[in-house]
């Protein structure tokens, strides 16, 4: 196949740089895929840590595939050829077993869309030989149908577990079964989770089925595996630098927060392990850039200690550092003089809601008289712009609540001559967080709030703002809070061509509106939270 | 055959380059990156030649900087001839040039 073909064939070639070629001659063949294009699933942490530790073994080999675009798309259909691993270029249907991180329940239908051009089955059951494995999802129940095995919690947790059950037989049957006794791994189909008067009603299907479904964690972070042979594109991603993840989880108590759960407990790094990690990568890759990764760098608890090891490395190496996560006490505290040292790098800011009395209410702790002061600083740190994150649609918000979001960046403009990119979401409701039997506002309340911002908003060259479409809102609140019924609305939006639903500017919603009216699906119950449990439920918290 | 458009070109070779020991020269200010310059431009998906001027700090030994260099190119791309020029050479030659 010429790849010369298609639009950025770099996406098809995988010849980068530490690519792990094996052949499959005596070894068991994996392949892990992502349900996006090559430039988002190759910024994905998850995925480099699951395709290391699988190459690590030297009786497996674990290669990788990507959504394709639109052209190779369509080119497979037409030539009647399979989707094919980036390694081998071994179609799909050949491999032994199939694993796919989740981290975007929009793409739900690629998933679908990378199963179908692999010539593999849809639904689990209709599997002979092929395994496939999903993992990165909070609730598993949407896609229950499509997976036959889920890896509930950290992969580092259960790898040895996997190799030693892949290990241990061939037989597909065999495999589900081990699967089944142990701990982090969920199959569905072992399980009927109905809604009965209004709960649902999760029933192991045989006496074998353990009653219990557990996530598992990683306990030591420091001893946990990092992959170091950084796999490095020759073609620009998303992210393009190199993430050293600093902790895992969150002590932080937003309301409206499913990670902090998701990677529920706080797990910090040492600072002597995260040097290392960074010269290790250095080395591998050449890279020059790299961000210190966590869902809230203030709280790491050694980040001077870190900062005065590494910055004269980066310093003499010429290496970008980036620290997206870090609050703005920070920038005004001890770690001043350090970060001013940094190379330019933008401010994120999770302000989430801009007047403090639904701040606390969302326990959001920061304080905004800060940014402001920080604002006039600002241009002592190399930044080029500021980030902001904020979100409406929140219980008990008031329309004093939106304009203060349109006025609190027409402030911060005043007050700062950097660019303003802001980030609008709405609150949904997600599984496991503190907020989880809250409901998804009313849409006419959403579109009526949204106008109303985007009518408050300062009009100004250096503003920049983005704001999802309510109805992508809506179907990402039913695809995360769904049941196994959200399934087949699914398949069924799939089949009528929806594919990159997370892509805001490719995101329609006519083939989900009519699957859902199709399917008779109960979305308002799902949306409202009317059940008097969910469909999440029977995972132990 | 490569696949990689003049851009990403840049990015393997100053990865490459990284990935050496060699006494890379950076330019300066702000945002220091590695100093590339190109004397024939490259289509994508075309099997062919180009001319790219690297340029060091110090004075490194031909043959180990070519040896270096080749250790650290991915497959597809290959050294086939290099010359040492002082910078004094390379502005004159890019004066010829204009
Ligand atoms: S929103 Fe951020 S700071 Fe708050 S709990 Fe979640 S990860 Fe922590």
């Amino acid at each position: 196949m010429d790849f010369a073909q298609f639009r950025r064939p770099q996406r098809y070639i995988g010849n980068e740089w530490n690519v792990i070629k094996k052949s499959h001659k005596g070894r068991i063949p994996v392949c892990i895929g992502y349900p996006d294009l090559y430039e988002l699933g190759m910024s994905n942490l998850g995925l480099r840590i699951i395709y290391s530790i699988l190459n690590e073994e030297s009786d497996i080999v674990c290669e990788r595939v990507f959504m394709p675009f639109d052209d190779l798309s369509q080119y497979l259909k037409e030539n009647d050829q399979r989707l094919f691993s980036l390694e081998s270029k071994t179609p799909l249907n050949q491999f032994q077993v199939l694993g796919f991180n989740f981290n975007a329940e929009l793409n739900y239908t690629n998933f679908l869309h990378i199963l179908e051009l692999g010539g593999i089955p849809r639904y689990s059951h209709q599997r002979k030989d092929v395994i496939v494995l999903g993992g990165g999802v909070v609730n598993p129940e949407p896609i229950a149908d499509f997976i036959d095995i889920f890896v509930l919690g950290e992969f580092e947790a259960i790898s040895n577990d996997l190799i030693k059950i892949l290990r241990s037989t061939s037989s597909r049957q065999a495999r589900i079964e081990a699967f089944s006794q142990t701990p982090g791994f969920y199959i569905p189909q072992l399980y009927s989770n109905n809604l009965e008067n209004n709960s649902y009603l999760f029933k192991p299907l045989n006496e074998k089925a353990p009653k219990s479904i557990k996530r598992v964690f990683v306990k030591d972070l420091d001893n946990s595996y990092y992959p170091t042979n950084w796999l490095t594109p020759h073609t620009a991603i998303i992210q393009d630098r190199v993430p050293v993840e600093i902790a895992r989880g969150c002590p932080n108590l937003c309301t409206f927060c499913q990670a902090r759960k998701q990677y529920y407990p706080y797990r910090q790094r040492k600072p002597q392990k995260v040097k290392e990690i960074i010269k290790k990568i250095y080395k591998s890759s050449g890279y020059e850039n790299f961000s210190l990764l966590s869902l809230s760098a203030s709280d790491y608890s050694y980040m001077q200690e870190l900062l005065d090891g590494v910055l004269d490395y980066f310093r003499e190496q010429r290496i970008g550092l980036s620290l997206p996560s870090l609050r703005i006490d920070d920038l005004l505290g001890p770690l001043q003089e350090r970060l001013q040292r940094l190379k330019s790098s933008s401010l994120t800011v999770a302000v989430e809601a801009a007047q403090d009395k639904l701040r606390k209410d969302i326990q959001k702790n920061i304080d905004i008289k800060q940014l402001f002061e920080a604002a006039k600083v600002l241009h002592s740190f190399n930044f080029k712009q500021i980030k902001l994150y904020f979100m409406y649609g929140f219980p008990n918000e008031t329309n004093e609540d939106i304009i203060a979001i349109a006025d609190m960046l027409k402030e911060l403009l005043g007050k700062s001559n950097l660019k303003i990119s802001a980030s609008v979401n709405v609150f949904m409701p997600k599984p496991i967080s503190i907020w989880e039997s809250q409901s998804l506002e009313d849409e006419k309340i959403l579109e009526e709030k949204r106008a109303l911002l985007l009518n408050s908003l300062p009009r100004s060259k250096r503003l920049d703002v983005s704001l999802p479409s309510t109805k992508s809102t809506i179907l990402e609140t039913l695809l995360a809070r769904g049941d196994r019924t959200v399934g087949k609305v699914i398949e069924n939006a799939y089949r009528k061509g929806a594919l990159f639903c997370g892509d805001n500017e490719r995101f329609k919603w006519a083939p989900w509106k009519n699957a859902i009216e199709e399917e008779g699906s109960a979305y308002q119950k799902i949306l409202k939270t009317q059940t008097s449990n969910f469909a999440w439920s029977f995972i132990d918290k | 055959m490569i696949y990689f458009s003049q851009l990403d070109l840049i990015h393997i070779l100053e990865r490459a380059l990284r990935r050496t020991d060699l006494p890379i020269y950076f330019t300066q200010g702000y945002n220091p990156h590695v100093k590339i310059s190109f004397r024939s431009g490259l289509k994508l998906g075309v099997t062919g030649k180009i001319e790219v001027v690297l340029y060091f700090s110090e004075k490194v030994d031909r043959e180990r900087a070519i040896q270096k260099l080749k250790e650290h190119l991915p497959m597809g791309l290959n050294i086939l001839k290099g010359s040492q020029m002082s910078l004094k050479e390379i502005n004159k030659l890019r004066r010829q040039a204009k």
